[in-house]
């Protein structure tokens, strides 16, 4: 009879493991679809972005409130995770997390010591959570560096999928230039369905690459040490659910005295959440059910509230923090900002650090990007790229303009509809034609009219405002030659510049340009307004 | 013509290009007529006047012949609607395309290596859609692939010696260059020959130095069977791009002809200037490419 029932137990464990396993692959893969289509498919408003992922995302959520000091109402479905929280306990890390689910992946590939299943440190988690949301309330925003989301998507946009774009061209250039007309046959249809669905666009290029890569490939090396390292030791999203799950509806029964020596459950708990006595913390434990399927004697099961007999292995494994720890960790949320203060950059701003149109002021917008990246995947023009130091410490990986890399396109309004969270304002078209993000500046002893007396006017070409921006007055000027030529000298009428930078990505001269955009002259601060003369200078 | 016949002509134009005894000119076998036939059409809409432009240039037929590959080359270069003047219309360039099937072309190609970012310009200048509704596969509309570019010795090329030319357009068995007409802040305007700049790669920003004879070089090796100029809606000034509708002027008008100087010149006229002020006509003519006297063409008139 017990022999049956146990067997029956068993079966539905195996069901739920299943079930698991479907819930990861079905995430995984709408989020990599989400990712894909993170990108312009001919229309001008995105149909999916991967920016849903974020918006379910509590700790991001309670960061960029905490940083706005307001109720920002796209975050708001992450309120809907942490009530699921209360009922299922962590079941976001182990059905949900495309992170975690890659994570259980690459178990297949790389080695992981199995034996050491207590977690190496199972208090950073925290405390790391309680110095991110102190941090945050004082506007310092160290969330994105921490978050499985930004880290995951930032790695996906500036290295893994640029890469694989790369390899695609390279294999298909190969191909077409060298291979045989049967290979052809079959090698550029497929290129061709790749280019129509899962390449982007455009070939990408991004500054800060490496960093982005050592990253991401950190964490998965990671595994190495232990099961889920980055989400046992590192994760603040994990211990801040964590922290809420303790309190969850499905309890798990954890081993009792029958269980003799047997230590199976523990070995294979991939979170660390059963100590030496079977003990099971539902603050870690992320159903993942492998625990449940594996127990020889179906001892382990999970339920509401307290099912069965008396939870058996004694206290649940929880390991506290201690006052003194959550108050160091609350310090160094206090002290961080205040440091940044001193900072060089709080007297002085960086002139080349151009925000996208629509960002927030500066002092907003650092504390509401969780720099995910997903602005720079959509940008057409690969304009926008992750800032290094130029907008201090923890302004790292946030999004700016390199003109010389790419421009803002004209007609584009995409950054503003991924930013998942409001740092850079969802724009109307219009709207967007009239946001100055900086101004654009000439180098006459560069640029070819004004300082050799060479025809050039690729910049008024290019430039998209319908009352062009850069103009040209007639001159006469003596070339190199010793000629007096004619010639059409452009200059930037300020009123009209909006500082998208197409001039000084297009202008022609190799390296430095000779037209250069700034800061200068943007909407977001007053204080940057350029003089204006008295007469207007255009029609 | 293949690849492979492809790829061994322009290994011997380029070889050609090496010897140190310059080959025959045949800058006498190139030369244009001297009293070239030009078709001006007005009126609307704007299918009908292709058509009867076409009809007195003699039929498509007489350009493109049964199992061609036909290549059209539009004005797509930029992010800009159709009312705006800064592309081709898609009409134009659709009942171009049908003309070349109804004429036996085994395919149609469209491409135009764009200005602002290529997916958007194919999507705002309504071409996508354009060739979506015509529902034809086969006629497409290509995004410029970077591996299709060949560097090709410009023999004739008195400014630009070499330069890397789109193999679709070198291949093609017809090729139908069809410039919209509009305003242009260097070049005064940009028509035809311009046009061609949207076959070439390589940083096309450095040509702007002495841009007319570089233009006409060009010509010498991209010579369109057919020019079709779109002057349906002219912009007249804050070319070549614009951005508004009061910069564009509805003229309702279009002009076929082999000779893509004459196009040129013709087209000029429109806009009440000279021929001679746009620096790539004169430098085309001067070499002999066709005919930039409007006294000195053949113009047949159509009227809706």
């Amino acid at each position: 009879m017990s022999g049956g029932r146990s067997l029956e137990k068993k079966s539905r464990y195996q069901v739920l493991q299943w079930l698991r396993r479907i819930s990861q692959l079905g995430f995984l893969g709408a989020f990599c679809f989400l990712f894909v289509n993170t990108d312009y498919r001919g229309s001008d408003e995105l149909e999916y972005a991967v920016n849903i992922v974020f918006r379910l995302d509590p700790f991001l959520a309670a960061i960029t409130m905490l940083a706005a000091q307001t109720v920002i109402a796209l975050m708001l479905p992450a309120l809907g995770v942490v009530l699921l929280t209360l009922i299922f306990g962590r079941w976001f890390c182990g059905w949900f997390c495309p992170l975690g689910t890659l994570l259980d992946g690459c178990r297949h590939i790389v080695p992981t010591d199995t034996k050491g299943y207590h977690t190496l440190y199972p208090r950073l988690g925290r405390l790391l959570l309680i110095t991110a949301l102190v941090a945050a309330l004082f506007g310092f925003h160290i969330a994105g560096y921490l978050d499985p989301f930004s880290l995951l998507v930032r790695g996906l946009v500036q290295t893994v999928y640029p890469a694989f774009h790369g390899v695609s061209q390279e294999f298909f250039g190969f191909t077409y230039a060298s291979a045989p007309e049967f290979v052809n046959t079959v090698t550029e249809p497929i290129y061709t369905w790749m280019k129509d669905s899962i390449l982007p666009g455009d070939r990408k290029f991004f500054e800060l690459v490496y960093v982005s890569f050592v990253v991401l490939i950190l964490i998965f090396l990671l595994e190495i040490t232990q099961k889920r390292f980055f989400c046992r030791n590192i994760c603040p999203l994990g211990a801040m659910l964590g922290v809420v799950s303790g309190r969850s509806i499905i309890k798990t029964r954890g081993g009792s005295k029958a269980c003799g020596k047997c230590r199976v459950c523990a070995r294979v708990c991939r979170m660390g959440a059963i100590d030496d006595n079977r003990g099971v913390a539902m603050s870690s434990c992320n159903l993942c059910m492998e625990c449940a399927v594996k127990c020889p004697r179906q001892i382990i099961s999970f339920g509401v509230g307290r099912t069965g007999s008396e939870p058996a292995g004694s206290v649940p494994a929880t390991i506290h923090l201690g006052r003194r720890r959550f108050l160091a960790a609350a310090a160094v949320g206090v002290l961080l900002p205040v440091v940044k203060n001193t900072n060089v950059l709080a007297k002085q701003d960086v002139p080349s650090l151009i925000r996208p149109p629509g960002a927030l002021p500066e002092k907003q917008f650092l504390g509401r990007c969780v720099r995910c990246g997903e602005c720079m995947q959509v940008c057409i023009g690969n304009a926008l790229q992750p800032t290094l130091l130029e907008a201090g410490f923890d302004g790292i990986f946030t999004p700016k303009l390199a003109a010389r890399t790419g421009y803002c396109e004209f007609n584009c309004t995409l950054c503003g509809q991924v930013c998942p969270t409001g740092a850079i304002n969802r724009l109307a078209l219009a709207e967007k034609h009239e946001v100055k993000i900086g101004n654009a500046w000439f180098d006459k002893d560069r640029c070819l009219p004004w300082a050799k007396g060479i025809p050039c006017m690729v910049c008024e070409e290019h430039c998209p405002t319908p009352q062009k921006a850069i103009r040209f007055q007639p001159a006469q000027v003596t070339n190199a030659a010793g000629e007096l030529v004619a010639v059409k000298q452009p200059y930037v009428v300020d009123e009209l510049c909006i500082g998208c930078g197409i001039c000084e990505y297009k202008c022609p001269l190799p390296g430095r340009s000779a037209i250069i955009v700034t800061n200068g002259n943007e909407d977001r601060d007053p204080g940057k307004k350029l003089p204006q003369s008295a007469a207007q200078p255009y029609g | 013509m293949n690849r492979r016949r492809f790829l061994k002509d322009s290994l011997v134009w380029s070889a050609a290009a090496g010897l140190p005894v310059p080959l025959l000119d045949i800058s006498a076998a190139l030369a244009a007529p001297v009293s070239p036939d030009v078709f001006v059409g007005h009126g609307k809409p704007y299918d009908a006047l292709v058509r009867q432009v076409m009809t007195a240039a003699g039929g498509m037929h007489s350009f493109v012949k049964k199992g061609d590959m036909v290549v059209i080359k539009p004005n797509i270069g930029w992010d800009r609607r159709p009312q705006l003047a800064a592309n081709t219309h898609p009409l134009v360039v659709r009942t171009l395309a049908v003309l070349a099937l109804e004429a036996g072309a085994a395919s149609v190609t469209l491409f135009d290596r764009t200005c602002n970012e290529k997916r958007r310009c194919y999507v705002n200048s309504g071409m996508a859609e354009m060739v979506d509704n015509l529902g034809d596969s086969r006629v497409r509309l290509e995004h410029i692939d970077g591996r299709k570019f060949m560097e090709l010795d410009i023999k004739r090329g008195k400014s630009l010696r070499r330069w890397e030319i789109y193999g679709d357009v070198i291949k093609a068995d017809c090729y139908i260059n069809v410039p919209v007409a509009k305003h242009h802040g260097l070049s005064g305007l940009t028509l035809g020959l311009k046009n061609s700049m949207g076959v070439i790669g390589g940083n096309r920003g450095s040509l702007h130095f002495d841009l007319g004879q570089k233009l006409a070089d060009l010509a010498t090796i991209v010579q369109p069977t057919l020019t079709v100029v779109d002057a349906t809606r002219m912009l007249m000034c804050n070319g070549p791009q614009g951005g508004r509708v009061s910069d564009v002027k509805i003229a309702d008008t279009l002009i076929a002809t082999r000779d893509p100087v004459a196009a040129d010149a013709y087209a000029t006229t429109l806009f009440d200037m000279e021929p001679g002020a746009i620096d790539s006509t004169r430098a085309a003519a001067a070499m002999g490419l066709g005919q930039m006297d409007p006294a000195k063409m053949r113009l047949t008139r159509v009227r809706l």
